[in-house]
């Protein structure tokens, strides 16, 4: 048995293969092509970094230019499937195998080419759920990773957007994988190191900045009168109650809605310094009227938003700044805070069901997780108590003995009853049950499961399902919210009122709420150019969101 | 801390319903309307396509005080089918402005529109001609009519011609004037032309601070229906008089501006012959700063 340390035999293959084409650790960008031939085999497992918002896009499309008869059979393992090229690597062939978290715009392609046995499917994950699987079962052969800056020892500067990427190299690079970084430019000194230069193998200078997605811009001026009336029953019925301080919101227009009333609404009802002070959130733009009100002590970020980068540096006393000023964002450890540290998480979906199962999923879209199933969970290895945590866990378990109960992390879904094209949120059955009958899937793709949600917000009302003690109560509490829609029309409304009674349906009226006050000047900002004036003009909003 | 919210109390114009601006705009409670809701005065033509109705048909009119002086007030309704132009919404305005003549009162035009309606495109094209006479015919009367351009719809199509024979117009930020749309210039001319979503050059183009400083419009106003209200006090204070020598002016000066102007490629190639200070940065400033940087921009002083 004298074969141990095979991996690095192959390790170093591979950059023995890989230096023919670069002087030192740079790979100039003509010579990237046969780079790539050289130093991938047939069969490895690739992680191509495409996170939320940050893609390789020059690796990316080196990838998919690849010679399917040179190299094939690669098994992707990356969160986000979200450039074209990202699919065009399996339309060709190169690829097969495929576990991912995300594809948001890539949903509908990505669905087909399942359906045409294009893609092999490994599952659908959560981010920090495919995180994990680096470290066990999936551990990448070979990362292509992407940077803002490089020295000429690899040390990388990855700026406010660094998301994915010091998992993605802890992963590959302790297991003797292979570690290639797109950077904007190669420069004498970075301006902080994020990935030290000894874990990245090669470098090659794409001479342009690598495609960001600004995902969480939510222009105040789309938001409707109904969504505003959700936002102050979702102030005044849950965070007020709970003295919810510790959360992460949904990037919907509901939850931006609230963002905007916490320096109107929330003042008037005197919760400032009371909720919403610490948060695991990228930096929306939504919030900065909260912010510069003072309300939000901390916020800790998965990624940046395009846009924000010079006011989160101005504002470096509420978000993690590096030496350099810029935002330091990782997506495992926010994940991570968001699972166990936070004590809410609030957001938007399409489809709601009987029981309470929601999902984003339709038949003809596959946009996979992102990491919302796992903000949106209880997590069972939590054992720090907090106020909201234990008067969830009161509520769901009045009986048991107090110091032996768990407490409940709070899972709000929040919604309009119709949403987009008058779609109803209420269904009998979920799309996703169809698509998991039609790709003979194990599991459907469920975003938040029945059990861990704990309310549901419409501009009906809210229903508190911690104190629904069987199912036909928690059925008529879900229908009970569900407006016109055809399941709130199939109510009982004896056992409806008498939900009402126990306070597990709480009506606007209940709790002093008139739906008239719902008006847009209750909104901090209106509009992205208020955003852009609250912040002092740091905030640069993107051309498309701009109407000046 | 700075101030948390730009937001203050005032009424956003271009947020504002139609009968929201008519009441911030006129002295409180002096307005009351013609041919109202209760008369249910709809559209023949949307039942066909089986499209709802409103019964004011997207319009308000009627009369007013502002600062003591009586006034004639038409407000379109932006949020009904784009402010568009239909039968009867046409008729309402026409009927409008040839009562101004009759009663001597100046009038304002609160524009919030696409345009015709398609639905109803042959009656909503007669009316917009039949508008535009009876403005001429109002104004060779003596009779001031002001625009008023700020809505989420803007002022587009045959709104925009309307607004082109208009004594005096009064313009925010967010008001847009053109004949043709974005959507329909990147339709029809391609995407390299004009990209309707790159929404800073739709702004730059047709937003309220291009216009004003091409003489396109008379007076530039904040986003607040105060901002409007005192602008309309100006503006019916102003006095001119409507001829054939006016308008030969007018087009001298017309022709003066395409060739001053013409070869430009974006608004900012004009900002800078107009010899603006850091022409990127005009769509940032605000509105003070932006009116002592316009001190050098063409208007249209001849023709209204």
């Amino acid at each position: 048995m004298s074969d141990w340390g095979m991996q690095k035999v192959a390790l170093g293959e591979r950059l023995t293969a890989g230096r023919r084409y670069a002087k030192g650790k740079i790979v100039p960008l003509p010579s990237l092509p046969a780079f790539l031939k050289a130093v991938i085999r047939s069969g490895d497992r690739v992680c191509l970094e495409g996170d939320n918002q940050k893609q390789a896009d020059i690796l990316a499309s080196a990838l998919a230019n690849l010679d399917p008869a040179e190299v094939h059979d690669l098994h992707m393992v990356q969160s986000g499937v979200v450039l074209p090229a990202h699919l065009d690597i399996f339309e060709k062939g190169i690829a097969r195998r495929l576990d991912f978290s995300y594809s948001g715009p890539q949903a509908a392609r990505i669905a087909k080419m399942l359906f045409g046995r294009k893609i092999e499917l490994g599952a659908v994950h959560t981010y920090l759920e495919l995180f994990a699987r680096y470290f066990i079962d999936l551990t990448p052969n070979v990362a292509l990773i992407a940077a803002v800056s490089a020295d000429k020892d690899g040390n990388l500067y990855t700026g406010p957007n660094t998301e994915d990427t010091p998992t993605v190299v802890e992963a590959t690079s302790y297991k003797n994988g292979l570690v290639v970084a797109q950077v904007t430019e190669i420069v004498d000194k970075v301006p902080r190191v994020d990935i030290p230069g000894d874990l990245v193998h090669f470098v090659v200078e794409a001479g342009r900045p690598f495609y960001v997605e600004p995902l969480f811009t939510r222009d105040p001026a789309a938001i409707t009168e109904t969504q505003i009336l959700t936002a102050m029953l979702a102030i005044k019925g849950i965070y007020a109650p709970y003295g919810v301080r510790r959360l992460n919101h949904g990037i919907g227009f509901n939850t931006a809605a609230i963002e905007l009333l916490l320096p109107t609404y929330g003042e008037k009802l005197g919760l400032k310094g009371k909720i919403c002070t610490h948060f695991a959130l990228n930096p929306h733009p939504t919030l900065i009227p909260a912010i510069e009100c003072g309300w939000v002590e901390q916020i800790h970020c998965f990624g940046s938003e395009v846009g924000m980068e010079d006011y989160v540096a101005a504002r470096s006393d509420i978000f993690f700044t590096g030496p350099d000023g810029s935002l330091r964002s990782n997506r495992a450890f926010c994940q991570t805070a968001g699972l166990y540290a936070c004590d809410m998480f609030i957001g938007s979906t399409l489809q709601i069901d009987l029981v309470g199962h929601s999902s984003t999923v339709t038949t003809s879209r596959i946009a996979g997780f992102g990491g919302a199933p796992n903000m949106g969970s209880d997590p069972r290895g939590r054992r720090h108590p907090s106020e909201p945590w234990l008067k969830a866990g009161a509520e769901a378990a009045p009986d048991a003995d107090a110091a032996l109960r768990r407490g409940r992390k709070l899972v709000v879904q929040i919604g309009e009853t119709f949403g987009e094209r008058n779609a109803p949120l209420f269904v009998e059955r979920l799309d996703a049950l169809e698509l998991a009958r039609e790709l003979k899937l194990d599991l459907a793709p469920v975003m938040v499961y029945s059990d861990d949600v704990t309310h549901i917000v419409t501009e009906e009302g809210i229903a508190n399902l911690l104190m629904c003690r069987t199912k036909d109560e928690r059925e008529q509490a879900i229908r009970g919210v569900a407006g016109y829609t055809g399941i709130g029309r199939a109510r009982d409304p004896k056992l409806v009122e008498q939900l009402r009674q126990r306070g597990v349906i709480q009506r606007p009226e209940d709790l002093g709420i008139d739906p008239l006050d719902a008006d847009r000047n209750l909104l901090a900002a209106r509009s992205i150019k208020d955003l852009m004036l609250a912040s002092g003009s740091l905030y640069r909003p993107p051309s498309r969101f701009r109407n000046w | 801390m700075t101030a948390a919210t730009a937001n203050n109390v005032s009424l956003s114009w271009y947020e504002a319903s139609a009968r929201q601006r008519i009441d911030a705009l006129v002295d409180a409670g002096s307005f009351s309307e013609f041919i109202g809701p209760e008369l249910r005065e709809t559209s023949p033509h949307l039942s066909i396509f089986d499209l709802p109705e409103q019964f004011d048909d997207g319009i308000v009119i009627g009369c007013g005080r502002v600062n003591g002086s009586s006034v004639l007030v038409a407000a379109q309704e932006g949020r009904f089918m784009g402010g568009a132009f239909g039968e009867v919404h046409g008729a309402k305005l026409t009927g409008l402005l040839r009562a101004a003549c009759t009663l001597k009162q100046n009038v304002l035009i609160l524009f919030d529109t696409g345009g015709v309606r398609l639905q109803e495109a042959n009656a909503g094209e007669l009316a917009i001609a039949e508008i535009m006479r009876a403005i001429v015919a109002a104004r060779r009367a003596g009779i001031s009519v002001i625009g008023l351009i700020g809505g989420r719809a803007g002022c587009y199509g045959g709104g925009s011609l309307i607004a082109g024979t208009c004594s005096r117009l009064i313009v925010s930020e967010q008001g847009r004037i053109s004949v043709s749309g974005p959507e329909v210039i990147e339709t029809n001319r391609g995407i390299e032309e004009f990209d309707s979503r790159d929404r800073a050059l739709v702004w730059r183009t047709m937003g309220g601070k291009h216009r004003y400083l091409i003489g396109g419009a008379d007076m530039f106003v904040d986003d607040e229906a105060s901002a409007f209200r005192l602008a309309a006090i100006d503006a019916l204070e102003f006095r001119r008089r409507w001829d054939l020598a006016v308008l030969k002016a007018e087009q001298k000066r017309l022709e003066r501006r395409l060739q001053r102007f013409g070869d430009a490629e974006d608004a900012v190639d004009i900002w800078q012959v107009l010899g603006l200070n850091e022409p990127t940065n005009i769509p940032a400033l605000p509105t003070d700063v932006f009116l002592r940087a316009a001190g050098n921009r063409e208007n249209a002083d001849d023709a209204r």
